[in-house]
């Protein structure tokens, strides 16, 4: 009875044996890569905090009527952040020059021109003065023109601005304003005359480019405390990201592609403007926040654009279209309240992939765009 | 061989008589009625409200409703297999206890049975009203989502006879502990840590890089390699349920593997059984 | 070839890390005869229903031989032959009788024969309760499903742990009967009972067990028989001297006498004598002790 009752015992080993090789086998020890996650901008990042706080280095003249009787100290802000356009309907987009460069996509970026105008590079050296590698900070793009912030005060710089015929003058308390002039000789002796960009030189750390002198006096006067009083279209606390900014909905409605009109006019209908924040340490990952009055509204416009996003990549994993898939698999929309965010990421390999072709041509075509595919809407 | 039937068929006759089986209908029929009313699928009007908006007619139509449905697919299988095996063990942990108590397991020795036909008959009368139960409810869950989205899908009953394995796996636990110290209790308790012992078993391979290097990953690793990987079979049926690829090796031989275990571990209480007096 | 042949049997029940474990049986040797209604009896905690549990492999002895149909208790074959109604029997209490009763038939492997069942219940005096919920039954209506449930197919030993226990005293009268037609079948029955006097009523073989060995054992009348004793009453008035002399001793009790003869003639020469001496007879039967007297005896207690 002992003998016939051990078997049992014996029979449970041999049977937990062949259960621990039959888990083992079916699991497989090689896992699945876990899929690559992506960290979203959402918020300011304690550097990024810090960045904002060491920004804030100019105090703007108070213009003393003589009314107040305890005039407050002004709390020293950001020049850059105090040029941006005012009021709704205005687009701006901030790239961090230098964040850029230190990640990933900017090295790519970098080799990128390095590899197609290396020497050029060289010459923008010594003509201005100026290394866009050491001296640029950000760069602002706005429907008016272009901001660039750095360190301006090489003397080459204000020569080439206010050589070749160029007039230039004070402005303000700490601009300088030129109208330079481009000749060019022509083949048959003659000079042709253009009129270059406007530029302002604020205080040596700000470039300012415009259409017009106008419109470079007005982002002046918003620096020094003499715009309107609306705040700027981005706040401080939006100042997260290597590139962040605020876009018209006039502007995103050119973004589409013409198929896509109908989603662009619910678009413009609803939104009342868009926060783009992206991040590129790593992956390409950008975060768009639509903000509209009609709650309602929106939450329909983010389940509209959360559906043709799954749909897009239904067709485009149907097609086999595999990098646009990928990306699309990175595509979410997450609603909340009266705004909606959506979220795309472009993995790192993808953008290596595209700017495989920088390392091909070496002579490239001006034409050629260096930056990375925005990430828009797809179809 | 009719010696287990018998039992089996005592057991299930036990369960009518105290009203068990009528209670599981009641229950699962209950979270039924309330999920069929208050389910409200969001995500299918985003995408059909997507393809209103292109206004064309898709050809993919039912694959766009499935992809959007993949989410809540994959949470129904979670709940189906993990809230099922919990019902299990709290539900059924009473039964062998209740068969082992003196006055009942005297006049069962004394019959002509072997002693392993008693707690094999057991296992099979709690595994039938398992399966049973298993079966019905993710019948019923099918028809909701089928009823609702016009998209019918054989994922929850898929997860539920990948728990009833699990819950088999389990439930030999309990059985063996029964016949070693007869509380319903401890049973339950000894459920509850096998199935907690089994979801960490399944992530074996991501936990063990966390443990110190040496002796305790060592022993982590070899107790863990004997466990049933519960986890894996959860998230292997929730990959069936969204049609997603199988992040698992083989299913089968996963599958086999966890009965294997449950068989091994009643193997070890017919043992202990067998030398136990009452 | 006996029914039930136990050799040596010891059981030790030891608890875990514990030395020193309970010895409820201390080697017993007993053999009981096919057909025969045997008895055990002892006083609380001598290992009776051990002994019983022994014989049917529900307890695993410690040491020594139990032979029982002519063969080992853990044979299913062996106890598909044997009925057995335990001490504590619990019933489902949601059941009917019948379907208990046909369960069990079940697991015996007996075929289903709902007819017999019902005769089955008719004959142990449960027919009117058959439409009732066991959870329903009084303790004596348990007993008698426990019995029938143990008479299921017939078997040729029945072992009853307290077969009566509950019963009132009309219904107990009714169980000897059941227990006594078997008998008759040719069953052999074994049983351990506190009452006493059912026990002697019902068996024909006795062994008394205390503190896990066998005391006694043997035939009811061998056991209770004090010799050659008898006791004689006589009425009020007789000559105690004359009665003394012709052999008769008194016993206590009012005209109560005890009288030695080896047979009958030496019996009715005293009885002669007594009358003679103007004593009147008024009654007379052989002095014998009850299963009482006998297990105090046995126990060296005083009577």
């Amino acid at each position: 009875m002992q003998r016939r009752r051990g078997l049992w015992l014996v029979f449970a080993v041999v049977l937990f044996g062949l259960a621990a090789w039959l888990m083992l086998s079916g699991q497989g020890e090689v896992e699945v890569a876990p899929p690559p996650t992506v960290a979203f901008p959402k918020r300011l990042r304690p550097e990024e905090r810090q960045r904002m706080e060491s920004r804030r280095t100019y105090v703007m003249p108070t213009v003393d009527s003589g009314t107040a009787a305890d005039p407050k100290p002004l709390k020293p802000t950001d020049p850059v952040l105090a040029a941006l356009p005012r009021g709704k309907g205005k687009t701006a987009m901030v790239i961090e020059a230098n964040a850029i460069r230190h990640s990933p996509l900017g090295e790519l970026l970098l080799e990128c021109m390095m590899r197609r105008g290396g020497d050029d590079l060289e010459r923008f050296k010594k003509e201005t003065g100026v290394d866009p590698l050491k001296d640029l900070d950000r760069l602002v793009i706005t429907d008016e023109g272009l901001i660039v912030s750095g360190n301006f005060g090489d003397k080459k710089l204000k020569d080439l601005l206010s050589g070749r015929g160029s007039t230039n003058y004070d402005y303000g308390d700490g601009a300088r304003i030129f109208e330079p002039t481009f000749e060019r000789n022509l083949s048959d002796g003659g000079t042709v005359r253009r009129d270059g960009p406007r530029v302002g030189l604020w205080n040596d750390q700000m470039l300012v480019f415009g259409r017009s002198p106008d419109g470079v006096k007005q982002v002046i006067d918003r620096v020094e405390g003499r715009g309107p009083d609306e705040p700027p279209v981005i706040s401080e606390s939006s100042t997260y990201g290597e590139m962040y900014g605020v876009v018209s909905v006039e502007q995103l409605k050119k973004m589409f592609p013409p198929d896509q009109q109908e989603l662009a006019l619910k678009l413009a209908e609803v939104a009342e403007n868009v926060e783009l924040h992206v991040d590129a340490r790593s992956d390409f990952a950008m975060t768009a926040q639509v903000k509209g009055s009609n709650a309602d509204k929106v939450t329909d416009l983010g389940k509209s654009l959360g559906g043709a996003l799954s749909l897009a990549r239904m067709r485009a994993q149907a097609e086999g279209e595999k990098e646009l898939a990928q990306l699309l698999d990175f595509a979410k929309v997450n609603p909340d309240g009266e705004e909606f965010r959506l979220e795309l990421a472009v993995p790192l390999e993808v953008i290596k992939e595209q700017l495989a072709f920088c390392r091909e041509q070496r002579d490239s075509t001006a034409s050629q765009d260096a930056k990375p595919q925005e990430a828009q809407p797809t179809p | 061989m009719s010696g287990v039937l018998g039992i089996a068929g005592y057991v299930l006759r036990e369960a009518a008589a105290r009203k068990f089986i009528l209670a599981f209908l009641l229950g699962v029929t209950g979270v039924l009625v309330t999920l069929s009313l208050s389910l409200r699928i969001e995500v299918v009007d985003g995408a059909l409200a997507a393809s209103r908006l292109f206004g064309e007619v898709m050809d993919t139509n039912i694959l766009a409703v499935d992809v959007a449905l993949r989410p809540i697919f994959m949470a129904a299988a979670a709940i189906v297999f993990y809230g099922g095996i919990l019902f299990g063990i709290v539900s059924c942990s009473d039964f062998a206890p209740s068969l082992l108590s003196p006055g009942r397991i005297e006049h069962l020795l004394a019959l002509p049975l072997r002693r392993w036909h008693i707690l094999a008959g057991t296992f099979l009368g709690v595994m039938t009203l398992a399966v049973c139960a298993a079966l019905y409810g993710s019948l019923g869950l099918v028809l909701i989502f089928g009823v609702k989205t016009g998209y019918w899908t054989v994922g929850p009953i898929i997860s539920a006879l990948l728990a009833c394995v699990s819950f088999a796996a389990v439930y030999a636990v309990m059985l063996t502990t029964a016949t070693v110290i007869r509380s319903a209790a401890l049973c339950a308790a000894l459920g509850g840590l096998t199935m907690v012992a089994g979801i960490i078993a399944g992530y074996r391979a991501k936990i063990a890089p966390f443990i110190e290097e040496g002796l305790s990953r060592e022993l982590f690793k070899a107790v863990t390699l004997l466990l049933p990987r519960l986890s894996s079979l959860a998230q292997a049926s929730m990959d069936l349920a969204a049609s997603a690829p199988l992040g698992v090796q083989s299913l089968s031989m996963l599958l086999a593997g966890v009965l294997v275990f449950g068989l091994g571990m009643l193997a070890v209480g017919f043992w202990w059984f067998e030398g136990r007096d009452y | 070839m006996p029914a039930i042949e136990v050799i040596g049997l010891r059981k030790t029940y030891r608890r875990a890390f514990r030395r020193q474990g309970h010895e409820a049986l201390r080697g017993v040797d007993l053999s009981v005869p096919q057909g025969s209604a045997f008895g055990l009896i002892g006083p609380n905690g001598a290992g009776k229903t051990t002994f019983i549990k022994s014989i049917l492999g529900i307890v695993q002895p410690s040491e020594g031989a139990v032979k029982v149909l002519g063969g080992s208790p853990e044979d299913p074959r062996i106890r598909a032959r044997i009925g057995y109604l335990p001490e504590r029997l619990h019933l489902p209490g949601s059941w009917s009788s019948p379907a208990f009763l046909a369960t069990v038939a079940r697991l015996k492997g007996l075929t289903p024969d709902k007819a017999a069942n019902l005769r089955l219940l008719e004959r142990v005096g449960l027919a009117d309760a058959l439409g009732r919920r066991i959870g329903g039954y009084s303790k004596g209506m348990r007993q008698r499903l426990g019995l029938a449930a143990a008479l299921l197919g017939n078997p040729e030993l029945l072992i009853l742990d307290e077969p009566t226990d509950g019963i009132d005293p009309i219904g107990r009268v009714e169980v000897r009967r059941i227990l006594q037609e078997e008998v008759q079948r040719g069953t052999t029955l074994f049983l351990n009972s506190h009452l006493l006097a059912e026990t002697e009523r019902v068996c024909d073989r006795i062994a008394i067990l205390a503190e896990g060995k066998v005391l006694r054992e043997g035939r009811l009348e061998e056991l209770s028989r004090g010799g050659s004793r008898w006791v004689v009453r006589f009425a009020p008035g007789a000559d105690a001297g004359a009665l003394a002399s012709a052999g008769f001793t008194a016993a206590g009790s009012e005209g109560v006498y005890h009288v030695e003869a080896s047979d009958a003639a030496g019996l009715n020469a005293a009885l002669d004598k007594a009358r003679t001496a103007g004593a009147l007879l008024v009654e007379l039967k052989r002095d014998g002790q009850d299963l009482e007297a006998v297990l105090a005896s046995a126990m060296g207690v005083a009577a």
